[in-house]
């Protein structure tokens, strides 16, 4: 198949798994999807590709605008997006990062095997889910006033160092050392900073959860001794974002956008990708708030963690030291950065919007931490409760393909409303544990919108990143307990 | 007035009906809270007072929607049966030609079993006046 017709939009095969909307119109660029046929028969399935098409207005749009593997509809820019966008000359849309500011991974090791947690399934998930904030209205594992908020805001996971909640080791296995240094405290409104003061440490509902899993599949072994994954093992993958102190920088300033650059907006065809453009004041400002709700984002992960460490440390009745709870890696999938890229033999500074799509730098570059400069950077892929999840490093093809990214799970195939129609929760559950998967939630509906059934197949999320080139597996995972809201 | 939540991939949308803008609006306020919530108990909870200003129909019904999130948040209460009153100043393209008040009954979220919508969003978002009153359709970030 060389062509691939969808809904009124035609694909041109380039290569194997690689499918190119050609430029037209008002288009700034061509798009491209990154995807089998099985993949993209899915992506073709509801609004993805038009979404995709309607990113290239966005002035300054370089070399394509890219759907990931996993790539569905979302709101603007579809989820799976990647537009590497010039900084200069080009634009920044609040809507092309998304709601959820930096939300994200991370993992954490332990050296506990599945083993020394068999029998303790059901004591876990309890004492996690009691301890852990989460779903709507379930605070924060710390609840204090404003003047947190800002700290946290400026400071990012250097805060959570000098309150005792993470040591040294945890700033450096995290994405930009868990501090954006273009964070602007002054420019995130105070809604946002009420909004957040009571979340900090907190899951929220929707796809985010905490899950025990246990490493089934070690793919790489050099990579896994670097990353310390061996099999057996038990992990702990975090999976939120920045709450409702970033759900409202975005509400706020796409609404400022708008308003401030109605010219830009008229050329687009959405206006979910409302823009200010490069080197306006409002591009800056919004930069600013955008890089304060990534730090509160990782202080949050950072305090469930914590919080997670503590759990362990009373069910296993032994230090976290000792189990050597360490933090592999914590990485963002919903961000824009401004990172140097090479576009047409120059190097040139980009806004990367990457909108539930993670970075994958390879090996060498100098943004991955020095522990995994080597190998490359751990990339960490959360899958359905029933398929697993996978630990990928970047890809030596990353940079050319796809501005350094690549997918960030097996992406929704169906609605939630018709997940509820087709699963009830406490089913799912049952079904679940007779796999011995444990699971806990503040409802049950959120159980049957995010039953296993409802997502792609992660497997071939994960083979056509590997065959790309853009992203390597490296382990696989298997829940054991999961929390959600 | 009515409204039903549609179908969308990964997130949830609004589809909502009225004699009136303002009954309209309101409706849509009602699914944003159904988004939250599969059963919204009958009673219970004080009833609070919102505001919204904006330049176009699309941007207060935004506005609006976003107001109340914020409320859910800060209050800790999901707001239900939503009542609007919207005041037009024709004639005027300002910041705040168009008006809304609105009021909402704050069921505590300690109470119910409720999950998080994040944000509304202007994807696909419509408001049309039909032969008998208004529709609007919104999508729900969740």
């Amino acid at each position: 198949m060389d062509t691939y017709d969808a809904d009124g939009i035609t694909l041109e095969r380039v290569e194997e798994y690689v499918w190119e909307i050609p430029q037209e119109g008002e288009m700034n660029a061509p798009a491209r999807v990154l995807a089998s046929e099985a993949l993209l028969e899915e992506i073709a399935d509801d609004m993805t590709l038009e979404q995709l098409k309607n990113s290239t207005h966005l002035p300054g749009v370089e070399k394509h605008a890219i759907c990931m593997p996993d790539g569905h509809q979302g709101y603007g820019f579809p989820v799976g997006g990647v537009a590497g966008i010039d900084a200069e000359n080009g634009c920044i849309s609040p809507g092309a990062v998304g709601f959820d500011i930096n939300c994200g991974v991370r993992m954490m090791t332990t050296n506990l095997t599945y083993a020394d947690v068999e029998g303790h399934e059901e004591e876990l998930v309890e004492s996690l889910f009691a301890n852990i904030p989460s779903g709507l209205g379930g605070g924060g594992v710390v609840e204090s006033g404003v003047d947190t908020v800002e700290a946290i805001l400026e400071r990012g996971m250097d805060w959570a160092l000098e309150e005792g909640y993470a040591v040294e080791d945890d700033l450096a296995h995290c994405e930009d050392e868990g501090r954006r240094p273009d964070a602007d405290p002054g420019v995130v409104s105070q809604k946002a900073k009420d909004r957040g003061k009571n979340q900090i440490g907190s899951l929220g509902s929707g796809n985010h959860f905490l899950e025990v899993q246990r490493v089934t599949d070690v793919f790489r072994k050099d990579v896994a001794d670097a990353y310390g994954l061996t099999e057996e093992q038990i992990v702990v993958l975090i999976h939120c974002g920045s709450r409702g102190l970033g759900h409202q920088v975005c509400t706020e300033y796409t609404r400022e956008v708008e308003q401030a650059h109605p010219e830009l907006l008229d050329r687009l065809p959405d206006k979910e990708l409302a823009a200010a453009p490069a080197g306006s004041q409002l591009a800056a400002e919004y930069y600013g708030a955008m890089c304060a709700a990534i730090n509160y984002a990782w202080v949050n992960r950072q305090l469930i963690m914590h919080r997670t460490r503590e759990v362990f440390e009373r069910v296993f009745d032994r230090s976290w030291e000792t189990m050597e709870m360490e933090l592999l890696y914590d990485v963002a999938h919903n961000i824009a950065k401004k990172e140097t890229h090479e576009v047409e033999g120059e190097e040139r500074e980009l806004y990367v919007h990457r909108k539930g799509a993670t970075r994958a730098f390879p090996a060498g570059h100098p943004a991955v931490p020095s522990a995994y400069r080597d190998v490359g950077q751990p990339v960490i892929i959360p899958g359905s409760m029933g398929a697993g999840s996978y630990v990928l490093r970047g890809g030596e093809a990353s940079l050319e393909t796809t501005f350094g990214s690549t997918a960030h799970g097996a992406g929704r195939t169906m609605s939630r409303t018709q997940a509820k129609n087709e699963f009830w929760g406490e089913d799912v559950q049952d079904e679940l544990e007779d796999q011995k998967v444990y699971v806990k939630a503040q409802s049950g509906a959120t159980v049957a919108e995010e039953a296993p059934g409802v997502y792609k197949d992660i497997d071939e999320v994960v083979r056509v990143s590997e065959e790309l080139g853009i992203g390597d597996t490296v382990a696989r995972t298997f829940p054991v307990c999961n929390i959600k809201g | 007035m009515s409204f039903e939540l549609r179908e969308h991939t990964a997130d949830v949308a609004v589809a909502a009906d009225g004699s009136s803008l303002d009954a309209t609006f309101a409706a849509v306020a009602d699914g944003l809270a159904a988004a939250m919530c599969e059963s919204v108990p009958a009673d219970g909870g004080e009833r609070f007072d919102c505001t919204a200003a904006a330049e176009n129909r699309e941007a207060l019904l935004y506005e609006y929607l976003a107001e109340l999130i914020y409320q859910r948040d800060v209050q800790g209460v999901l707001p239900v049966d939503n009542r609007v009153t919207i005041q037009h100043d024709d004639g005027t393209r300002t910041a705040n030609a168009w008006q809304l008040d609105a009021n909402a009954r704050g069921v505590e979220l300690a109470t119910i079993d409720a999950r998080e919508v994040k944000a509304v969003t202007y994807s696909e978002m419509m408001i049309e006046q039909v032969d008998d009153g208004w529709r609007a359709y919104v999508v729900l970030d969740v």
